[in-house]
């Protein structure tokens, strides 16, 4: 036993040059100053400016995650290499990306922030997950740094007075419910509607917009509301109390996608065939309708607000081509896009491009204002009838979406129900 | 050396050492960069739920992998706490003991059954734990989750948060790490030593094994809920995705990489719960799943009895080339049987104590 006692010494020993070294260590306080004052914020220069994306590159969520890097850096490698993007105060800078994986989980996505403070990041942007955004917002706020066109659907973002320093991207979920909701309180026609949704948030929220939207339309009716958890397996009891409501269209707010699937074969079995509505995320037509049988239903109708490079409608499409080929060239993404991030992220390239050009001082101050402030902007690869808009209180910087039908391969517009 | 360890075991020697780590842990927040103290918060809040793990797994030998749900309980508690205005002191006894009292609760059922069928218990708890968070949501906020503030440095102090936030982490880990040394060196410690190596030995010798598996996954739970309360002083925040799965495998890796059955070790899975990340993304974001696994891989591979066991082994290889260089001049020596005798020892053999006080510090001080 003795001899264990040794390493004590030696432990001792570079304990003691360790605090002696600490001690000498200098001062605090040169990263992540303040900049009081009209001198530039940290993370930009005369010539370059640094934003950081703190996403899931790793575990379940990983390949939205990726999506939500390539789009951003494939936007902007593509404007450095074209000489860099020219910012309101009159120079021209190169924009360069730091990401930083969180694997979705809070914690770390909060380490990877107070990182990106101490790399001097000029602002948090296109971060993917509502809870990893969530754990570093009150940092956000309280250092006074930008964490914007975040990709969560979640309300908290895009209000002012709460997050001054935060805008969302992405449609929150009322919007996607209340588009379908205007389109059928505008066809004229009656009709009964059964709702499922998922008992969360996500759920609330599509079912909440919807009812907005339907308010004081005379001819829809709600016939029947059931709910389910996102932990159930099945949810045929629900289908089928909600078929003998014998409702003509089924409003089916739900993100789980073998659930979805299992659904969409379930009505067919018991001879139930109203007209759909799927979230944007649950209704990819060769994941989900294909395997469901959706053809056999009267519409399938669905939001979006960016085109889908898989579609045969947009394969020459001028926008897509370029994206295909940047995303290849500077987003390190050589495939297909799987995920609508990409797409999306691309979109969030755009955005702050038109703040950086619209900014009159380098600071972040400055930055924020210019943000809120764009109108109208209609960013690549967005569909007819959506746009960037950024200064409503209240409303992320997209909230328009397009309802779309499913016509037995991929979607296009639907100008009208049925 | 012999000269040098000599005098480090002398009383007065380590009372100093002692006061001078206090010092230097009290007065380096104030020199160092937020982010350095940010980090060294984040090591503490992990350190201390690896102990807990440590308590039940590497001493007591039991199979726990649902650590990370006393940490969210903990987590959660604090949260609900802070916003309904709650004395600070309270939220902390609150986060301890409603996870204790759960802990508790698990482990009269699952001490019960042996081996194996702990682990299985214990993996239903983050399991259940995630959809009964999203479920409960006037408690804990749904699947958005809940912020609650409460370590923002006061006005008084003059601090910035985060030297504020370590004083709290350095507090409450501090008394956690002295708590827990006093007890596994007691005669609970020597308890939970023979329950691991051989049950029914333990109980020849008027140790009931149930009962010492009980203490220690309720201490584990304790140390759980401690921790998830310094989480919430740290993050600000907690999710159902805090409690998840995965986290739980990941502390348990940082507990044997550190070292199983080690107080410092604990100190040390903690760091390497929060460096390996931030390591692997300064490597490259995109492969961090594959540089922790090879991280993970080399560790294992060449330190067998975790981060712990580094000097023991240096000090071998050292004495391993004084013992050639001793055999080259024809000197007989006592070097090989010392050698084979510590390479024998079981790898989680609790370190003894002056190997702690200088090992514990000097972590906290390679921290940033």
């Amino acid at each position: 036993m003795k001899m264990r006692k040794k390493p004590g010494g030696v432990l001792g020993i570079v304990a003691v040059t360790a605090a002696v070294a600490l001690s000498l260590s200098g001062c605090r306080g040169d990263s992540g100053g303040q900049g009081g004052g009209s001198a530039s914020s940290p993370g930009i220069t005369d010539s370059a400016i640094t934003l950081g994306i703190t996403t899931p590159l790793s575990g379940a969520t990983a390949g939205p995650g990726k999506c939500t890097v390539a789009g951003v850096s494939a936007y902007f490698g593509a404007a450095n290499a074209a000489g860099g993007v020219k910012f309101g105060d009159g120079k021209t800078r190169t924009v360069n990306i730091k990401s930083y994986d969180d694997a979705y989980d809070p914690q770390k996505s909060l380490a990877n922030f107070q990182q990106m403070v101490s790399d001097n990041v000029f602002a948090a942007t296109a971060g993917l997950g509502t809870p990893t955004n969530r754990a570093f917002r009150d940092a956000a706020i309280s250092q006074k740094v930008p964490q914007v066109l975040v990709m969560t659907g979640d309300p908290l973002f895009s209000d002012r007075k709460q997050s001054p320093w935060q805008l969302g991207f992405v449609p929150v979920y009322q919007n996607e419910g209340a588009a379908f909701g205007k389109l059928l309180a505008k066809s004229g026609a009656q009709h009964k509607v059964a709702i499922l949704s998922q008992n969360d948030d996500y759920g609330k929220g599509y079912v909440s917009g919807f009812k907005e939207a339907i308010q004081g339309a005379s001819n829809i009716s709600v016939v029947g509301e059931q709910t389910y958890e996102a932990t159930d397996t099945s949810v045929d009891a629900q289908l089928t109390q909600l078929a003998s409501s014998g409702a003509d269209v089924f409003f089916n707010a739900m993100s789980i996608t073998p659930l979805t699937i299992a659904s969409l074969q379930k009505a067919q079995q018991i001879g139930w065939k109203p007209s759909w509505f799927l979230p944007s995320n649950t209704s990819s037509p060769t994941a989900i309708l294909e395997p469901g049988g959706a053809s056999a239903y009267p519409g399938i109708y669905s939001v979006s607000f960016a085109k889908a490079p898989q579609s045969p409608a947009f394969a020459k499409d001028p926008d897509v081509v370029k994206f295909l080929d940047e995303l290849k060239k500077y987003g390190n993404y050589p495939d297909m896009p799987a995920f609508p991030h990409c797409m999306w992220s691309y979109m969030v390239g755009a955005t702050l491009e038109k703040a950086f050009q619209n900014m009159k001082e380098p600071t972040r101050d400055s930055f924020m204002t210019a943000l809120r402030d764009i109108k109208d902007l209609k960013a690549p690869l967005m569909l007819e009838g959506t746009s960037v808009n950024t200064t409503v209180d209240g409303q992320p910087a997209v909230s328009s979406v397009v309802v779309q039908k499913y016509n037995g391969k991929g979607y296009a517009t639907a100008e009208n129900f049925g | 050396m012999n000269a040098v360890a000599a005098t480090a075991r002398r009383p007065w020697v380590r009372i100093v050492f002692a006061a001078v780590v206090a010092v230097v842990l009290i007065v380096a927040p104030l020199a160092l960069p937020a982010f350095a103290n940010q980090t060294l918060v984040r090591i503490g809040v992990y350190a201390v739920a690896v102990l807990g793990l440590n308590i039940v797994m590497g001493y007591t030998g039991q199979v726990n992998l649902g650590q990370i749900f006393f940490v969210g309980l903990g987590a959660y508690v604090t949260a609900y706490g802070v916003n309904h205005g709650w004395n600070i002191l309270l939220v902390f006894a609150a986060a301890c003991a409603v996870a204790g009292v759960v802990g508790l609760l698990v482990a009269l059922a699952a001490a019960r059954l042996g081996g194996l069928a702990i682990a299985m218990v214990t993996i239903a708890l983050p399991i259940v734990g995630v959809p009964l968070a999203k479920r409960l949501s006037e408690f804990t906020g749904g699947s958005q989750g809940i912020s609650a503030r409460f370590t923002d440095a006061p006005d008084w102090s003059g601090l910035d948060n985060d030297q504020w936030q370590f004083y709290i982490v350095l507090l409450v880990a501090a008394a956690a790490f002295l708590l827990a040394r006093s007890l596994v060196r007691g005669k609970y410690g020597r308890a939970f030593a023979a329950v691991r190596e051989n049950e029914a030995v333990a109980a020849s010798m008027g140790i009931s094994p149930y009962r010492t598996k009980v203490l220690a996954f309720t201490i584990a739970s304790i140390f759980g809920g401690a921790s998830g309360f310094l989480y919430l002083a740290a993050v600000q925040y907690t999710s159902p995705e805090t409690l998840s799965f995965g986290h739980s495998i990941s502390l348990l890796a940082a507990m044997v990489i550190g070292g199983a059955g080690s107080i410092a070790g604990s100190l040390l899975g903690g760091a390497y719960y929060v460096f390996v990340p931030q390591l692997t993304n300064a490597i490259d974001p995109n492969l961090t799943t594959i540089s922790q696994g090879a991280i993970l891989l080399a560790v294992l591979f060449l330190l067998p009895g975790g981060l712990v066991s580094l000097p023991r082994v240096v000090r071998r290889l050292a004495r391993r080339t004084d013992a050639a260089r001793g055999r080259s001049t024809g000197r007989s020596t006592a070097a090989p049987p010392a050698q084979t005798s510590e390479q024998n020892a079981p790898a989680h053999h609790p370190v003894p104590d002056s190997a702690l006080d200088g090992h514990e510090q000097t972590e906290r001080q390679d921290g940033p």
